[in-house]
């Protein structure tokens, strides 16, 4: 059975639909990556899965259910007990995402005090086993030191240390790399994937990166217009993608064996915003093989790999990646 | 080595110089704290046969160095047992209000919606009442005491805090570390003490050090009228206030409790400047 099932889930700002209909599900000790451009809606997901959306936006339709149990339309109280204990989040901005007088190591063993699973001097010591696991050199010293004084990777290492000591379930981490120069990304791809194994906590790792996709998750979901467009293994994905979507995605990935001086491929068009959205598929107005038929709105469909497409690329099993 | 202790002193120096109102602040809060050790007569003591006599008098009880008042009490003695009503009234004024006013404004600023609506439109007609109208209907109805002026301050005073506050919070709220701090299974109280105020503690530091020196006016303002601590205690204002039916055959009265006053809130005004200058720099 899922940890987590979101059901057609839509979220909204007043009149404005953001995300709707987004179906995905994620099993124990999995890692599944939500991906898509910007303003495709993966971060409002993420953040309506763990109730914690701003005010002005409000989930208006479907069911998001954790370990069996439903929180539809949650509107975050009743999900206290769960948050930080069974389900934690890291976020992309690690500087700001701390609090900023608040000594690292409180900040770590802020769950354990919350959920009172540990006492203060015990917290404390989890606190520092825990900086040490995730790589902070001297974290007895580090410990009292205030987010200022570490660096932006120290940082993330810090928040993914305080997101992980209560060993949950499942590690929502929005975009967790975006920061960060590129050596330290995969310090912390790795971290976060060793941890996460080590305690078997499932992962949703919501990203716009293909590289990181393809070397952190087991399934992946591809989001597009606040809608999920396709979804399945990750080899499925890169290898067989079968929404337009996804395949121009990964044309876009520039190569080393492209041929030189040639164009590199972009999707034409923009994301239109979520005020402006055409009826029926949503990517209508970028897609080339659209017809009449994509004036309606097109279904996930079933199976372990799905898409929402009227005329999804088949048969062709070109090795992209040969 | 003589140049670097040269340095250090001058240093020292300036430290001193630039320090004074807290030096001064601090010497009349042990001024009030050792009243009963520091004062040289009984300020309440009676000598009708020494009225309003010039400072330095030589009476019954001893030398009157500030002179006597109009029952023939020692102006010093009084005015050394009126800095414990000052401060006292406008440390548990300026707390009162703090308390009240940070709880409201931080309620408002992170719940936003309705409780806002309703919390600030209070503050707004708070501070829509004239304070000393306020303080005149409350102490008619409760009767003027010690506490009911503590009470009167704070209830006119409040909303300033609370309007900081609510403005702080609001910046501090959609912070992404208050998020994560609320993913981790934070309540939205303990987020709201041990997240969202530490952040948002300086400006209102800075409101309660110029707010202090207002509530010493204010208190010395409602002993003045009658509305403050009543006779015989010693207070500022109401020293003030007797001080002036004889400003002109008995200036000394009315003059160093005046003085007094003076001081005190200019260095509490003078630090809140200093604190606010800190922390801007700090930011």
């Amino acid at each position: 059975m899922s940890l987590l099932q979101v059901e057609d889930l839509a979220v909204s700002a007043g009149d404005l639909q953001l995300v709707d209909g987004v179906t995905l599900d994620v099993r124990a000790g999995e890692v599944v990556a939500l991906v898509g451009e910007s303003g495709s809606g993966k971060s409002l997901t993420a953040l309506s899965v763990i109730g914690l959306l701003a005010d002005s936006l409000k989930v208006t339709g479907g069911s998001i259910s954790f370990d069996g149990t439903a929180f539809h339309g949650a509107s975050g109280r009743d999900m206290t007990d769960i948050r930080g204990k069974e389900l934690a989040m890291i976020f992309q901005e690690p500087v700001s995402s701390l609090d900023p007088l608040m000594p690292i190591g409180a900040q770590v063993a802020e769950s354990l005090i919350v959920h009172g699973t540990a006492t203060p001097a015990q917290a404390a010591k989890m606190a520092v086993d825990m900086l040490r696991r995730v790589g902070i050199p001297d974290p007895e010293r580090r410990a009292h030191q205030l987010p200022a004084e570490l660096s932006g990777g120290m940082c993330q290492r810090v928040m993914i240390a305080a997101a992980l000591i209560s060993k949950p379930r499942l590690l929502i981490a929005d975009e967790p790399t975006t920061a960060l120069d590129v050596t330290i990304q995969a310090q912390i791809l790795d971290l976060i994937r060793d941890l996460a194994t080590q305690d078997g906590t499932a992962v949703l790792m919501i990203t716009h990166d293909m590289g990181i996709v393809a070397e952190m998750a087991d399934r992946v979901c591809v989001m597009y217009g606040g809608r999920v467009v396709e979804q399945g293994e990750v080899e499925d994905i890169f290898l067989r993608p079968r929404h337009p979507y996804t395949d121009m995605l990964l044309r876009t990935i520039p190569r080393l064996d492209h041929p030189p001086k040639q164009e590199l491929f972009a999707i034409p068009g923009n994301v239109p915003s979520p005020s402006d959205w055409p009826t029926g598929c949503r990517f209508k107005t970028r897609c080339d093989r659209v017809t009449a038929q994509c004036n309606n709105r097109p279904v996930l469909g079933t199976g372990h790999h799905r898409t929402a497409c009227f005329h999804p690329l088949t048969g062709e099993s070109y090795d992209r990646f040969a | 080595m003589a140049s670097a202790t040269r340095y250090r002193s001058r240093y020292i120096a300036g430290q001193l110089l630039a320090w004074w109102p807290a030096i001064l602040l601090g010497l009349m809060v042990l001024m009030a704290i050792l009243a009963p050790l520091i004062a040289p007569l009984d300020p309440n003591r009676q000598d009708l046969l020494g009225r309003l006599k010039l400072p330095g008098y030589e009476g019954r009880g001893g030398t009157y160095w500030l002179g006597t008042d109009e029952l023939g009490r020692d102006v010093l003695s009084r005015m050394i047992y009126g800095s414990r009503v000052s401060i006292t009234v406008a440390v548990l004024s300026v707390l009162l209000s703090g308390i009240v006013g940070v709880t409201v404004g931080m309620l408002a600023g992170y719940l936003r919606g309705w409780p806002e609506t309703i919390l600030m439109r209070l503050v707004d007609i708070f501070l829509s009442i004239p304070a000393i109208l306020l303080a005149i209907i409350t102490v008619a109805v409760l009767g003027p005491s010690f506490f009911n002026v503590i009470l009167v301050l704070a209830l006119t005073r409040w909303p300033r805090y609370a309007r900081v506050a609510y403005g702080q919070t609001m910046s501090i709220a959609r912070r992404p570390f208050v998020t994560l701090a609320r993913s981790m299974g934070c309540s939205v109280p303990r987020a709201l003490l041990l997240h969202i105020l530490p952040n948002i503690i300086s400006p209102i530091l800075v409101v309660a050090t110029l707010e202090f020196g207002l509530m010493v006016l204010f208190e010395a303002g409602l002993s003045f009228l009658g509305l403050g601590v009543q006779p015989p205690t010693a207070s500022w204002g109401a020293m003030l206030s007797t001080g002036r039916n004889y400003v002109t055959s008995a200036w000394w009265i009315a003059t160093f409790p005046g003085l007094a006053l003076f001081l005190l809130v200019l260095s509490a005004n003078l630090i809140g400047d200093r604190v606010s200058d800190i922390i801007g720099k700090g930011r």
